[in-house]
Order: C-alpha cells, then sequence, then structure tokens
C-alpha cells in the first residue's frame, strides 16, 4: 500500500518545508507540521464547529526520515465511528496517494465537545491501522479550547507510537517566525472567504461534483506562501 | 446589580450589535456577561443566542483560553438553572425539556443525556427529533445495538426516509458479521430504492456485496448473487463519477481514486 518515493517529491518538500511549525523529540526525531495541512485541518474544525471532525495526515517525503507532514485531506463531520464511509474515504485517499506519490503517516480529530481532546476509541483504531502501514505514524488531536485568535501555541496535541501505546509527544521548539505567518494565513483565508471553499469527503459523498483533495483551496494557501517563501 | 429597565436597555442593545453585526467585542463581553451572570432567567429565549454572541465576542477578544471554559461552563450552569426553573412552572414544556438535554451533550455528560432522553422518549414516543438524536448519541457511544433500536424506531414511522434506512445500514455494516453484512446490504439498495441518488447509499450496497462475496463461509449461489450486485454498484457509481466529472478538471483526481478503488476490489473478489 506505501511506496518508497525516495527522491521524487524533493523539490516539494524543500518548497513546503520554510513555512512549516516544528515538533521535536528525543526518540521518534522530529515532526514538521507545513503550513498546508495545518491551515486545512484548522478550516475543517472551524467549518463544523458544533462537529467531530476527522482527516489524514499525509506526507510526500520519503519514508525512514524525518516526518514531514505536508498535506492533510479532511475525511468527515457525521458519524465519525461507523465503518462503511470511514474504510470508503481510506480506500479513495490511498488510491490518490499512490497516484500522487505521497503516503498516509497520521490521522487528525478534532471533538465536538471543545472541554476534551483526548483520542476517542475511534482516533485510536483508525491511527493504529495507520500504524500497521507506517511505522512513524502520528495521531493529533486539535484542542478546541485553544483555537482562537491571538492565541500563542498551535492548538495541537500529538501522539505516537511507544512502547505498544500512543503516547504523548513532546513539543520543544516551535518557529515563532513561521508560526505567525502561518496564523496570518490562517486569518487571510477567513478574511477572503476561501474557507469556504474546503470540502471534505463527506461534502463531497453529498455532492459528488466537489473535490475532496482540494486543488482549488490548495492553489489558494500556496499563493499566500509563496510572497514570504523565501526559496524563488 | 442593574435595575430592570437597564437590564431590559442591555438586552436590546445585544440584540441590535447582533443584528448589525458589529465585532464591538469587549463591549459585547462586559454587557453579555453581566446579563447572563446576573438576568440569566429574564432573558426567556433570548438566552441562547445571547450567549454564543457573547462567546464569539470572548473569542475574539483572545481572552485566557482557562477562564474562558469556566465562563462557558458558568453560562450553560445557568441555562440549566433557567431551564429547569421553567419546568418546574410548566413540567410538559418538551422545548425547554430538549434545551437541557441538548446542554448536557455540549458537555460531554453524554450517559447523562442518554438517561434523560430515554426518560424523555417514554413520555413523547413519537418525537423523531428525539429518537434520531439519540441514535446520534448511541453512535458515539459505540452502541450499534441500541442505535439499530433507534433507527428501527424512525424507519417504521417514516418508511419513505432514504436517510434513515441508509443510516442503519451503516450501523449493521459497523457491527460485522456475515448476518449484518447481508441486512447491511439490504438496506442500502432500500436506501437507493427511495433515493437512486445517495452516494453513501451506493458506495455501501458496492461494499457489503463485496465483502459477502469475498467471505469464504457463503455458497457459490450466494458469491454469485452478490458479484452481480457489486457489479451492478460499481458500474452506478462509475456513471455517476463520469457524469460529475465532464467539463471539471479539479474532478479528475477523485474520479481517479474511485475508478483505481473499483479495481482494486475486483482483483479481490475473483
Amino acid at each position: 500500500m506505501l511506496e518508497d518515493d525516495s527522491g521524487v517529491t524533493k523539490k516539494r518538500t524543500l518548497q513546503l518545508s520554510s513555512m512549516s511549525v516544528s515538533f521535536r523529540s528525543h526518540e521518534m526525531g522530529e515532526v514538521e507540521l507545513s503550513c498546508l495541512a495545518y491551515a486545512k485541518m484548522y478550516l475543517h474544525a472551524s467549518q463544523f464547529p458544533r462537529c467531530s471532525v476527522n482527516g489524514l495526515l499525509l506526507s510526500s517525503s520519503p519514508a525512514g526520515g524525518d516526518v514531514c507532514i505536508t498535506d492533510c485531506v479532511p475525511l468527515l463531520h457525521t458519524h465519525l465511528s461507523l465503518a462503511p464511509i470511514t474504510q470508503l474515504a481510506l480506500t479513495q485517499v490511498d488510491a490518490w496517494c499512490s497516484q500522487t506519490h505521497q503516503r498516509i503517516m497520521g490521522y487528525y480529530q478534532a471533538n465536538a465537545c471543545v472541554s476534551d481532546s483526548s483520542p476517542t476509541p475511534c482516533a485510536l483504531k483508525i491511527a493504529e491501522k495507520i500504524f500497521e502501514q507506517c511505522n512513524n505514524a502520528v495521531l493529533l488531536m486539535i484542542d478546541g479550547e485553544k483555537m482562537f485568535p491571538g492565541c500563542r501555541v498551535p492548538p495541537i496535541v500529538m501522539y505516537e507510537r511507544k512502547d505498544a501505546r500512543w503516547a504523548l509527544k513532546d513539543k520543544h521548539t516551535i518557529m515563532l517566525r513561521q508560526w505567525e505567518e502561518t496564523c496570518a494565513i490562517v486569518n487571510q483565508l477567513f478574511s477572503s472567504g476561501d474557507q469556504a471553499l474546503l470540502v471534505d469527503f463527506d461534502s463531497h459523498l453529498d455532492d459528488i461534483t466537489k473535490d475532496w483533495t482540494n486543488q482549488k483551496l490548495n492553489a489558494k494557501i500556496m499563493e499566500l506562501i509563496s510572497p514570504a517563501n523565501g526559496n524563488v | 446589580m442593574l435595575s430592570v429597565s437597564e437590564m431590559l436597555k442591555m438586552r436590546d442593545k445585544l440584540r441590535k450589535w447582533r443584528e448589525e453585526n458589529y465585532r464591538n467585542s469587549e463591549q459585547i463581553v462586559d454587557v453579555g456577561e453581566e446579563l447572563l451572570n446576573e438576568h440569566a432567567s429574564k432573558l426567556g429565549d433570548d438566552i441562547w443566542i445571547i450567549y454564543e454572541q457573547v462567546m464569539i465576542a470572548a473569542l475574539d477578544c483572545s481572552r485566557d483560553d482557562l477562564a474562558w471554559t469556566f465562563r462557558f461552563d458558568a453560562i450553560l450552569n445557568d441555562a440549566n438553572k433557567l431551564y429547569d426553573s421553567i419546568l418546574q412552572d410548566d413540567p410538559t414544556n418538551t422545548a425547554a425539556r430538549k434545551r437541557k438535554i441538548s446542554i448536557l451533550r455540549a458537555q460531554g455528560k453524554s450517559s447523562e443525556a442518554i438517561r434523560e432522553l430515554n426518560e424523555y422518549l417514554e413520555q413523547f414516543v413519537g418525537d423523531q427529533e428525539a429518537w434520531h438524536e439519540l441514535s446520534e448519541l448511541y453512535i458515539n457511544e459505540h452502541d450499534y445495538a441500541k442505535a439499530a433500536f433507534c433507527l428501527e424506531e424512525l424507519m417504521m414511522t417514516n418508511p419513505h426516509n432514504h436517510l434513515y434506512c441508509e443510516q442503519y445500514a451503516e450501523v449493521k455494516y459497523t457491527q460485522g458479521g456475515l448476518e449484518n453484512l447481508e441486512l447491511a446490504r439490504k438496506y442500502f439498495a432500500q436506501a437507493l430504492k427511495l433515493n437512486n441518488r445517495n452516494m453513501r447509499a451506493l458506495f455501501g450496497l458496492y461494499m457489503s456485496a463485496s465483502h459477502i462475496a469475498a467471505s469464504p463461509k457463503v455458497s457459490a449461489k450466494v458469491k454469485k448473487d452478490n458479484m452481480k450486485y457489486g457489479a451492478w454498484a460499481a458500474s452506478q457509481i462509475s456513471r455517476a463519477y463520469q457524469m460529475a466529472g465532464r467539463g471539471k478538471k479539479e474532478n479528475k483526481c477523485s474520479v481517479k481514486a474511485v475508478e483505481e478503488m473499483l479495481e482494486s476490489m475486483q482483483i479481490t473478489m475473483s
């Protein structure tokens, strides 16, 4: 299911990695979260504030190096714990990943009940499935309590597989410069109304002309990233 | 402590700010907080919309997140007290009763919400919204058998509703096992009969038929039948995606993903 895509998307990784937030950890190595992935997760959670939402984290960097979450696919905002649509989504995202030289390397979820950001049994189950195929898989919970403008820390709690369970990952340094720019980009998406472009898999099933790979939104976000990006 | 007339003036101010979309968040929080803390019982039906307004304003003001959570809880508790007092005066006020249950749900108190809803439904057995709410709560708690029961109630009283059929099928599929998969397939098919554009039902039919056909425990006839159903569903899915993808460049990705999925499942079935 997962391919070794060494070297293929090096260029893209370079472009994205200078716009990222870093989480450092002793055991598992650094995990980078790209602006693109973060922005879409945030938009997804904001689009359905009274629902639990989830999605898959993707990487286009080669397996076996430092982990870089380069993109995400928002999946559901209803019935997260029911099997058929989740299975369907996993299969389709997998198919799309193999066509685009990416791999599924994580899972994110935001709980409807904002005061509790601990992983639900459903989250653990799906993360476990991903771990079977990807041994540095991460589980990311969005902390709804920290999702307000001006919050100085990313509203994120990350888990990794350690000793046969999902353990909290250490987060040491966050590159403030890039974090501020990431926040600015997210704010820009809200002011321009572009946050409404986000399509998750659930919305796609309601109307299959909507694109769950979010090509349009991705392009808008990349446009916002590139002026700030020193790489020309 | 405000006089009644001052309180009413404040409430009207909040309404004006809401209607004219003012973003004077600091003011909204100050005014709203006082109203909610001191005068919740006099706000009537406005209470929900006011607390939502205050919540949004509080977020805008970047208040300390802990303090905000406590305030959120305090507001919910106030709303709860308000509904309790309404119900004391008028125990048949179903709206207040259901709002209390929504508060429990918002506070993450699922088991209490389930208990209250069950009690409510003993009295008001015809309340569709309540049955559906209960099915959702059970699904979140992974209690699929009870969720199925609620959906069965809903299907009985709403035999033409394709969504209930489809949700019931999803629950059965999730419960797993050959018998449940066959039930799932039947109800996905039923949902499609009621609404042939329900994509979840179409995919559900495809997946349940494919899984049954691939099972080593089924007879040759059952395998053959389910392969037929699966193939039919696959062709419908292909057709739907071809039509959707027409002229839209950005759908190319999702169309390709579906085609590859259908192809790969064909291989495992044969």
